[in-house]
């Protein structure tokens, strides 16, 4: 038993994980067991309440067209909490579908609009929207580099989305493109920050290939529940995997 | 047959013996299209020929069609198949037209029993009229490539729609099978070794999909799991559960990585593969023999005569090593792969390399979906990385908690890795661009000597 634990919720894990995302809880629990801190994860999936005050960490991955209608729909139930949480600076990262229905709607690819919970300012429209001027119609694949302006930081994916996000006031994007497609393909923005709230269109496992951003997301974590402790030069000592 | 038939025919006939033996191309995809070009017509006269089986799913597809090839020979059939792996609809017709078809010994009609992907199923319904489906299963694949799993559900469904008269030969333990309206009679076949006593509340584990009731799109629960989203299923909402079965597993007896006794309907057989998902293959064929009247004894000759059909899981003698070569590519795979090397008894080393090549598929997140973190309770002894994306495999390896061994990054040095393994035995998974690399290096070597 160690001496820290952080309590993650998976949300929707058995619905919501298309592409790998648990991927992103093994990099954690990995750099977390390093510091001498455990990950317990737990799912909340359909008909289960969401308690912002019982997490330090919330996933919420991409799940495939049919899956995201469903989760939708249940996810209206969960907004009170989930905009508690990430008000009060709760760590989430949430990839593809999960990061898609946190803004205020999207569009799937057979033109259906599928109603976010609109806690954060963005909207997706779909790959034939009038306003995508760039690639219009078909969909954004393939590797993608983003470097992060502000820490300068670069970040190593595969995207694979129709969608096109438009990031909304408020928000920043987690990287401008350096390679590839991003949110829109068209204003070189990748994902999103706002407040302790990740986004991205990296296919699932981001932070397996990106520890530079897993070791950055854990450190929030664990100095919002632990903050008498340096989280960060504690996981300085650690390696870092990137590929 | 219309004169422009037998012309059609004649074409694709005199197409495949130039490109066989003046080319020296073994293709079969050029003769259909000669074919289909001249005359479509040509497609109803194959459809008088022979009972057309259509075998789809993600995966088992190709084990699953040899032994129904196999079985239904067993019961003096004529059976025509497509082995050449090429199973696009143009290949097939090729196929169809360039074989010779003798009378079945057993003086019924002649079956074609076809491999047909995924996405081909409703063209090919569309030019042939098919007498039976056969479902293995549906997990996601690459999604690249084929698409969400209800999509490409969808488009199953649309082929089945085509030949209302057809019989669909389906896994009933495989909840996305029971959806979709269509009208064709079912024949379900299942695990039903699980005694009731036994049974258990379970859901099926986070990284498998198709888990919805099709009823009321409630997370369904299970009484058992035979593996990822298969078993037992049944909604705590309303009365949706899984259907009755026509032909079950009702024993497992005995599995190793080489081989698996089972008890269908209560008559012991056994195949000369290891893992459960085998199994699954093996009872679709016999749904399918005993559908066509073939007798158990006859089924149990055609599964445990001829061990050349489960070629895929290839053992290979190298400088006294036991080398067995096992292909991944999704995340079932993967974990069917694993099921299997935890069922060895003798410690083994794992050699596993990754490539992300189109036909690999080109995104890696899904190693994250399997589970190697299993193979802790397993008998590995010594663990190593390869492939193009070796540094993805090696980093989820070594976050599943394991001291690799070594990092290949030549195909030429897995020879290497195989020579300085601590143990006789070596499994080498690989996905499929890296499984073509590492035989073209044991074929150099002369550890292989047939091609793939
Ligand atoms: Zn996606």
């Amino acid at each position: 038993m160690a001496d820290y634990t952080l309590e993650l919720a998976h949300l929707y894990g058995d619905l919501m994980n298309t592409y790998g995302d648990y991927g992103n809880i093994i990099a954690l629990r990995y750099y977390a067991k390093q510091i001498g801190v455990d990950v317990d994860d737990r799912l909340v999936s359909l008909n289960e309440d969401f308690n912002p005050k019982a997490y330090d960490f919330v996933l919420f991955g991409g799940g495939q067209d049919y899956e995201e209608t469903i989760v939708a729909n249940d996810l209206k139930a969960k907004a009170d909490g989930l905009k508690e949480y990430i008000e009060n600076d709760g760590p989430l990262l949430a990839v593809c579908g999960g990061f898609q229905l946190l803004g205020h709607y999207m569009e799937m690819a057979d033109g259906t609009k599928v109603d976010g919970i609109g806690v954060m300012d963005h909207y997706t429209t779909n790959m034939t929207d009038d306003q995508v001027k760039t690639l219009n119609g078909s969909r954004l694949t393939g590797n993608i580099v983003i470097k992060n302006n502000e820490t300068g930081e670069e970040y190593h994916g595969f995207e694979n989305h129709q969608g096109r996000t438009f990031l909304g006031k408020g928000e920043k994007a987690l990287g401008t493109v350096t390679t590839g497609q991003g949110n829109n393909g068209m204003d070189k923005t990748e994902g999103v920050i706002y407040h302790n709230v990740y986004g991205s269109y990296f296919h699932g496992p981001i932070f397996t290939r990106n520890g530079n951003l897993a070791k950055r997301v854990l450190a929030t974590a664990l100095s919002r529940k632990y903050p008498d402790i340096n989280w960060q030069a504690k996981l300085n000592q650690v390696p870092t995997e990137t590929f | 047959m219309s004169v422009k038939s037998q012309l059609a025919k004649f074409t694709a006939k005199s197409s495949h013996f130039l490109l066989r033996n003046i080319l020296k191309r073994g293709g079969t995809s050029l003769p259909g299209k000669l074919a289909v070009k001249i005359d479509p017509e040509v497609l109803q006269t194959i459809e008088k020929e022979f009972d057309l089986v259509i075998v789809t799913g993600t995966n088992g597809k190709t084990l699953t069609t040899a032994l129904i090839t196999r079985v239904l020979r067993a019961g003096g059939y004529t059976v025509v198949t497509n082995p050449s792996g090429s199973n696009m609809v143009q290949g097939i017709v090729g196929t169809l037209l360039t074989t010779k078809v003798k009378p079945s010994p057993n003086g019924k009609k002649p079956v074609a029993v076809l491999e047909v992907d995924e996405a081909n199923v409703l063209s090919l319904a569309k030019a042939i009229e098919p007498k039976y489906f056969v479902l293995t299963n549906l997990f996601r694949d690459q999604l690249d490539r084929y698409g969400e799993i209800y999509s490409t559900y969808d488009k199953i469904i649309a082929g089945i729609n085509q030949a209302p008269n057809a019989t669909v030969i389906t896994n009933a333990d495989s909840p996305i099978f029971a959806r979709g309206s269509y009208s064709n009679q079912r024949i379900y076949y299942g695990f039903d070794n699980v005694k009731e006593a036994d049974f258990k509340d379970l859901k099926a584990p986070t990284n498998t999909d198709g888990i919805l009731s099709p009823t009321d799109n409630s997370v369904l629960h299970y009484d058992f799991i035979t593996y990822a989203n298969l078993g037992r299923y049944f909604s705590t909402t309303d009365g949706f559960k899984r259907p009755k079965l026509d032909y079950a597993v009702t024993a497992l007896n005995e599995l190793t990585p080489k081989s698996s006794a089972f008890d269908l309907d209560g008559t012991s057989y056994k195949i000369a593969i290891g893992g459960l998902y085998n199994i699954y293959n093996a009872l679709a064929a016999y749904a399918v023999g005993r559908t066509f009247d073939v007798s158990p004894a006859d089924i149990k000759k055609a599964f445990e005569e001829d061990k050349q059909v489960f070629g895929r899981q290839e053992s290979l003698n190298v400088d006294s090593k036991d080398v067995t070569i096992l292909l991944i590519k999704n995340p079932v795979g993967t974990n069917s792969v694993i099921d299997m090397m935890e069922t060895e008894k003798d410690p083994f080393t794992l050699i596993t390399l990754l490539n992300a090549n189109y036909a690999d598929g080109i995104d890696t997140s899904w190693i994250w979906d399997a589970e190697f973190e299993r193979l802790h309770d397993s008998r590995l002894a010594s663990l190593s990385t390869g492939g193009e994306r070796y540094k993805d495999i090696t980093v989820r390896l070594k976050m599943a908690g394991f001291d690799l061994d070594g990092t290949y990054q030549k195909t030429e040095d897995i020879l290497k890795a195989i020579d300085q393994a601590p143990t006789k035995k070596i499994y080498l998974a690989a996905t499929y661009t890296a499984m073509l690399q590492i035989r073209a290096v044991l074929k150099n070597h002369g550890y292989i000597q047939e091609e793939y």
